[in-house]
């Protein structure tokens, strides 16, 4: 037996194919490899240190970067602003997007034997996805034009329009984290529309045809019905904008005022890395920011999977 | 319990097809009524119609004395038993059959009593903390039933339950069915496309075919009294043999003739047929039943009325109590809309094997101790009582009384 398996690995045939898969297998790991592992351990590395990033010269100065971030307002500032962006973004975008998807794809009730969304839902479906499309540092200049402070801004001449002061969205310090979170889920609801669109889709129709014949009401059919066996879509929904809530760099660099400002009423963690890193060139210290956020990031989907880990579902 | 009245009701698919077609069928109370056909019929679109799933295009609904058009499904008190058994996959076996009353604000002492009733009645006592992906079919499929139950509706629907099941299954479940039905005498409404669990579940069945009803009769007077060439070939199994043949009258009395074969027609057939003696001298379609075949050596000589016929067995096939002969007959195949309908019961396009050419392919059912092999001249007896006669250009039973003066 041995033999041959021998001789059939050896074979040109044999080698042809696992050259191929092979290469297949070897260029994303190499690109991980290089991309990703590489530069996280040497971030490690360099969060011991004083580089400056432009000279070749450092010295080791232990855990220093760590004692002095700890003690850093800005870090802090930036890790409460996370928090809060956990507690409340991937909540509001998973909730809007829940309801759009439920009245889309079963909100319609029956029509020709099928259970149905609303009138038009194909086309909502695609006018929702738009946001996903466009880059996010688009986005965030159309939203500039719309948050605008004075009247010339599109929210602003509309408030002006029934009698309301303009309003300082993104100047005034206790809104603007709040507007940005808005733009946020603003530009992943439709995502997560599409995402679960298909995780409803694939329940058979069946099912609320037999909850409906048992007495189930649009609302029972959606938190007894649709929502448990949706359990597993929401889950991966979750992660997604979890490690989601722990970037917001581009929109928060493109849309804030002063970035991350009014006096850092808006900054994150990846927006303070950059700034120590680019502007005070102050690696060192940025990198050890970037290591506090690897263990952030990993804390929460490790928690998440965890807490939220259920049997399967099958139909 | 109550029952059910279908008054001329139409559906009507966008785009003009019309699924049903002036449908009118009274199900009594208390009534195990079969609708069977072969797929796309429209027996299971009459069914989701009674449910409240399928919006009804025209005509009227009537469940107990409140007519039910414009009821939602929730509201019109009945329970529905789905092909695949749609039991909700979250939920164990108690959840989802307590589901149902939950949310009919039921007493939970109510529900559980009724839920340990049902269970114990299905045999399902020890899976009831179970949920459904950890059950067989079968067993899942008798939740499915228990959820229908609990509930205590006016009546059951039946779409296609057990054919998810292995054949061994659904004989063992279609009894189940049988005493379920008898013991809690719900009115019940039961699709398939099986004319086997048509005739051993109905109380009565109902042939439909293309949306429109065929007959409505008990599963033995939609054996022996077909109402047209359809349901006479749909009806029974193996299906039945049909010819083109010639009644004629001479001296000796009247005998149908078709393949260089004499068949005599006994006068009680005319007297049980009216308008048939019209036919007399005129081309019609004959219809037998392969049970109306008998082995002439095993049938033991000759009964009154039945006449031999020689012919050559071209298959058998053995199936331990009875034997199908397959013979040729020398007479080209019956090509009627009707019997080519009848025979595509299946979902695929089936079409037989050329082995016979030009010729018909006839199937006798004979008794196992004949000992016919393929090949072999076979000497067979048929019951010229049980023959049925059809008009060639309608295909409706001639002298069926629901076609007297059609």
């Amino acid at each position: 037996m041995r033999h041959g398996k021998l001789s059939q690995a050896s074979s040109p045939m044999a080698l042809r194919r696992y050259g191929f898969i092979l290469s297949f297998l070897a260029a994303p790991l190499v690109l991980y490899v290089v991309f990703v592992i590489a530069p996280y351990i040497q971030a490690f590395q360099i969060a011991l240190t004083n580089w400056k990033g432009i000279s070749p010269d450092f010295d080791y100065v232990g855990l220093e970067n760590f004692g002095r971030m700890f003690d850093d307002d800005v870090f802090w500032q930036a890790v409460r602003h996370h928090g809060l962006l956990l507690l409340v973004m991937p909540l509001a975008t998973i909730a809007i997007a829940l309801f759009f998807s439920f009245l889309l794809n079963v909100g319609g009730g029956q029509a020709n034997g099928r259970r149905t969304g609303v009138r038009g839902s194909a086309f909502y479906k695609i006018v929702f996805f738009f946001p996903q499309v466009l880059a996010v540092a688009i986005v965030g200049v159309l939203f500039q034009a719309i948050l605008r402070p004075d009247k010339t801004g599109v929210i602003n001449n509309a408030l002006g329009a029934v009698g309301v002061d303009p309003v300082g969205w993104l100047i005034n310090p206790d809104l603007a984290l709040w507007t940005i979170m808005g733009v946020m889920v603003w530009q992943a609801v439709g995502f997560y529309v599409v995402l679960f669109s298909a995780g409803m889709s694939s329940i058979p129709s069946e099912v609320f045809e037999a909850a409906a014949l048992d007495g189930a009401g649009r609302f029972t059919l959606f938190f007894k019905i649709t929502l448990p066996l949706l359990w597993d879509t929401l889950q991966v929904g979750w992660v997604y904008l979890g490690i989601a809530a722990f970037d917001g760099f581009a929109l928060v660099q493109v849309l804030s005022v002063d970035r991350g400002g009014p006096d850092n009423a808006t900054t994150v963690l990846p927006l303070e890395i950059w700034r120590q890193a680019f502007t005070f060139s102050k690696y060192g210290y940025a990198s050890a920011m970037g290591v506090a956020l690897f263990f952030l990031t990993l804390t929460f989907a490790v928690l998440t999977l965890r807490v939220t880990r259920r049997e399967r579902i099958e139909f | 319990m109550a029952s059910i009245v279908l008054n001329g009701v139409d559906k009507i698919y966008a785009g003009g097809v019309k699924a049903v077609n002036g449908l009118n069928l009274e199900i009594r109370d208390g009534e195990f009524m079969v609708l069977v056909g072969p797929s796309g019929c429209g027996k299971s679109t009459a069914l989701r119609m009674i449910a409240g799933l399928e919006d009804i295009s025209g005509g009227e609904i009537v469940i107990g004395d409140r007519v039910v058009n414009h009821l939602p499904p929730k509201d019109r008190d009945i329970a529905m038993v789905f092909q695949n058994y749609a039991l909700y996959p979250h939920m164990t076996v108690e959840e989802n059959l307590a589901f149902g009353l939950k949310l009919r604000k039921m007493p939970k002492a109510e529900i559980a009593k009724r839920v340990n009733e049902a269970a114990k009645m299905l045999g399902l006592e020890q899976y009831l903390k179970r949920k459904p992906a950890a059950l067989s079919g079968g067993q899942r499929q008798r939740v499915a039933m228990g959820r229908a139950i609990v509930r205590e509706p006016q009546a059951f629907l039946m779409d296609e339950p057990l054919s998810n099941l292995d054949a061994k299954l659904r004989v063992s479940m279609r009894a189940s069915l049988n005493q379920l039905h008898e013991r809690l005498g719900v009115t019940t409404v039961y699709v398939t496309h099986d004319q086997v669990e048509a005739m051993t579940l109905g109380d009565r069945v109902c042939v439909l075919r293309d949306g429109l009803l065929q007959q409505v009769d008990t599963p033995q007077n939609l054996f022996d009294n077909p109402v047209n060439l359809f349901v006479a070939g749909f009806m029974g199994s193996p299906s039945m043999n049909f010819t083109y043949a010639e009644l004629v009258r001479d001296g000796s009395g009247a005998a149908v003739a078709f393949a260089g074969y004499r068949l005599p027609v006994p006068d009680s057939t005319f007297a049980e047929k009216p308008g048939l003696d019209r036919y007399i001298g005129k081309k019609i379609i004959l219809g037998i039943r392969p049970s109306d075949f008998e082995d002439a050596v095993a049938a033991n000589g000759n009964a009154a009325g039945w006449v031999r016929i020689p012919v050559r067995a071209n298959v058998t096939e053995e199936l331990g109590s009875e034997i199908n002969v397959l013979f040729t007959i020398d007479a080209p195949p019956v090509e009627h809309k009707d019997t080519v309908a009848a025979q595509n019961d299946g979902d695929e396009e089936e079409t037989t094997l050329p082995l016979s050419g030009d010729k018909s392919l006839w199937t006798a059912r004979v008794n196992a101790r004949s000992h016919v092999r393929p090949g072999q001249n076979v000497e067979l007896v048929v019951d010229t009582h049980n023959l049925h006669f059809f008009d060639v250009d309608s295909g409706l039973s001639i002298g069926h009384e629901a076609n007297v003066g059609r």
